[in-house]
């Protein structure tokens, strides 16, 4: 095959622009929106109904047998948030003089998102979302520490064990052996005044909205957060105060993972762009090392030194 | 015509390669080096057992430290000369740029090579990394999984063996026993070698943008002049010409401290090959930001505004100058400029990963300052890099000079290495068989 340098770019041109009008077309259509699991679970925790006893912390550390947190104060079992021993926390949010908000308690814990990022950036899957429950849970054996999963988390919940030489990621996996035998979380099972509560997420869904009906002006907003943050997480949370005080982050719902690397997807998909580039380069470079071949081999004739590649 | 002309004897012509020869490899300078890289051997020995939390200053806010960051994802850019020159010099057919092929070879090997200590002595699971060979726990979308197969791969296959050709040609001179190895391999070499090199310009390019993607699952936590869709795309490119900047300013280096002649039609011809790539990368970069509609975060960032103006204008400045032949003739104005040029594009390909990125919190402020010990085992890399860079070129065929130089090394050899005369080095015409 005899190609030369402007089929080459020809090729080129043609390939980069159909790249192009390929990723035009694919960008201006519908965005896609991910789906949770049809028989999801769920917990909706209602800030405004939480009176901070932390017992949820408790049961969730008695539950998956983690060590008590006691290095900021030897005492007490007082982390200042999610670390290697704590999967689960209660934070308080003080009101600064002059913002108008009341003081609420928020709970921190694994968001399990519908399209969840730590599981697109992890290489092995480790970080796995289970098909059934949604449930987003660590596997150790296929863990190989790079902390990809940590950076890419918009809500930090991925903590890591960092005293150790064999680390461990360290997450809320929403109680799953409980959950296997038929019990719920430790942290909804203990919860006094029913704060947060355990269920199904589209039916969640709807109780969380029924409340908001309820109290039209008691919630922020009037909205739920979790229903389209970064395209839903199962986790769902109702507040009195600005959703950005208690250090849930304001995502839209097109920021998911799967959004975030379409372009990826569309460029490699089949492997075909990294294939024919391939393909495409060794038929001129055979051309090309045939005569530079021809060229060394004058060379070395005319002055008796080893051709050099 | 008389061809020894008074020009014809001033106009250098890069035509071999030629060890550096009667220069001792151990010096003061080396020593220093080396003993930077050992003393960081000793303290990854430390890391290993007392794990990543008393070793560095990384936390659960900011969960990757200079390692990654740094020996990776920036000094890797300054090792991709080798897929930008090669595909000029192979397929656009710029024939000179052959000349300057193997140094760019080593340079990219060498750093890669390091890179991969790095991340090995970063990732705190190391043994499960045998993942990579079950396919059934692959996850394809991952640029981390991309990451980690692609450059393994390309250090280890095709960068490995487009570096086997000095090392044959060594053995052949000065060994030998190994002559009948190098008969035998030298053919296979150049029936397989258009594959290989194919391959070999091929991985940097889905690795170098996969570096790029990386970043984009962190979605808005990156200030928005930096993440982009475009970023695997940005990435590639600027690794392309800081390579090329980085090839010119150690080639530079290299004549100006062992007092070889330079090639300028060559240190033209890549200079031209790194305009071509600057200014296009510049025009996208602009345009990527207009479109997303951030143009005014270029004057209202605060301190990444200033960070961003550094990065465009430490490279499009010299590159501006570069095009002027009074800059290009002069081998200090060439040398600075170029390396103004690698520390634009190193700041950008750092910028995304540390300035940039900001984690969303509240309350608690992570804070990252790379500890001393996480210095000395980054620096321990770059120096292992730089001592074998400064062996290979001592020992083997690499840097570019012309062919009076290789018949001056020949008899240096014979002089001074009686061992040399006994292997029957330069008796024999040095006339390789296989190529009757």
């Amino acid at each position: 095959m005899n190609v030369t340098r402007r089929d080459l770019l020809k090729i080129g041109t043609l390939g980069g622009a159909g790249v192009a009008v390929g990723g035009a077309i694919g960008s201006s259509a519908q965005e896609e929106v991910p789906t949770p699991p049809r028989n999801a679970v769920g917990m909706l925790y209602d800030s405004t109904k939480c009176i901070g006893c932390k017992s949820c912390v408790v049961a969730c550390a008695d539950a998956n047998g983690l060590q008590p947190d006691t290095r900021v104060d030897s005492l007490h079992q007082a982390p200042n948030d999610l670390n290697s021993f704590t999967k689960n926390i209660i934070k308080l949010y003080k009101p600064k003089y002059g913002d108008g908000a009341t003081f609420a308690f928020v709970k921190r814990q694994c968001m399990h998102c519908v399209d969840p990022f730590c599981v697109a950036a992890c290489p092995f899957h480790a970080l796995e979302k289970d098909k059934v429950t949604g449930v987003v849970s660590w596997t150790p054996d296929k863990c190989i520490g790079c902390r990809y999963c940590q950076l890419a988390c918009p809500y930090q919940i991925p903590k890591f064990d960092w005293d150790s030489f064999n680390a461990k990621i360290v997450k809320c996996e929403f109680c799953k052996e409980r959950l296997a035998a038929g019990k719920e979380p430790a942290c909804t099972y203990v919860c006094p005044p029913k704060a947060v509560i355990f269920g199904r997420r589209d039916l969640l869904l709807r109780e969380a909205h029924r409340r908001i009906q309820e109290h039209p002006d008691k919630y922020f907003e009037n909205r739920v957060y979790g229903e389209r943050e970064a395209g839903g997480t199962q986790v769902l949370y109702l507040s009195a105060v600005n959703f950005d005080l208690l250090g849930l982050p304001h995502l839209s719902s097109t920021e998911h993972p799967s959004n975030w690397l379409r372009w990826e997807e569309r460029v490699l998909k089949f492997f075909a762009l990294p294939v024919g580039i391939y393909v495409g380069m060794v038929t001129f470079l055979k051309q090309n090392f045939r005569e530079h071949e021809a060229e060394m081999d004058e060379e070395h004739k005319k002055t008796g030194l080893m051709p050099q590649l | 015509m008389n061809s020894h002309t008074q020009s014809d004897l001033t106009v250098v012509r890069w035509q071999r390669g030629v060890p550096v020869f009667g220069v001792p490899i151990v010096n003061k300078n080396f020593l220093f080096l080396a003993s930077i890289a050992i003393a960081g051997s000793a303290l990854v020995i430390y890391r290993e057992v007392a794990g990543l939390g008393a070793a560095t200053g990384l936390s659960d806010g900011f969960p990757w430290g200079i390692w990654k960051t740094f020996n990776v994802m920036t000094l890797t850019a300054l090792g991709s000369g080798s897929f930008p020159i090669g595909i000029a010099a192979w397929i656009f057919r710029k024939r000179r740029l052959h000349a300057v092929m193997r140094v760019t070879l080593l340079i990219s090997f060498l750093v890669y090579f390091t890179g991969l200590l790095a991340i090995a002595v970063d990732v705190s699971r190391p043994w499960n990394v045998y993942n990579l060979l079950s396919v059934y726990r692959w996850n394809t979308i991952s640029p981390m999984w991309e990451v980690l197969w692609c450059m393994p791969l390309y250090c280890l296959f095709p960068l490995f063996l487009e570096n086997t050709p000095p090392v044959l040609e060594q053995w052949w001179y000065f060994f030998p026993p190994g002559r009948g190895l190098v008969v035998w391999l030298v053919p296979i070499i150049r029936k397989t070698y258009p594959y290989v090199v194919a391959l070999a310009y091929t991985l940097p390019i889905l690795h170098q943008s996969a570096l790029g993607a990386l970043m984009l699952l962190t979605g808005n936590q990156v200030f928005p002049l930096w993440q982009t869709p475009m970023l695997p795309l940005l990435y590639v490119w600027a690794a392309a010409f800081i390579g090329v900047a980085t090839t010119i300013c150690s080639v530079l280096l290299c004549c100006l401290t062992w007092k070889r002649p330079i090639d300028q039609s060559i240190m033209d011809e890549l200079v031209q090959l790194m305009s071509w790539l600057i200014f296009p990368w510049l025009a996208l970069r602009l345009l990527d930001i207009a479109v997303r509609g951030r143009f005014t975060l270029m004057f209202t960032g605060g301190w990444l505004s200033v960070i961003f103006w550094l990065e465009m204008l430490s490279i499009f400045v010299p590159a501006f100058y570069l095009r002027r032949q009074k800059y290009r003739h002069h081998p200090y104005l060439l040398f600075r400029n170029c390396l103004l040029i690698v520390a634009g594009g190193m700041l950008y390909r750092f910028s995304p990963t540390t300035f940039a990125y900001r984690p969303w919190r509240v309350g608690i402020v992570a804070y990252y300052t790379p500890t001393v010990i996480e210095i000395i085992i980054s620096l321990s890399f770059i120096c292992t890099c730089i001592c074998l860079f400064l062996i290979a070129v001592k020992r083997l065929p690499i840097l570019p000079a012309p062919l009076q130089q290789w018949y001056e090394s020949e008899s240096y050899y014979r002089n001074f290495y009686p061992y040399i005369q006994m292997s029957g080095y330069g008796k024999d015409q040095h006339r390789p068989s296989y190529a009757d």
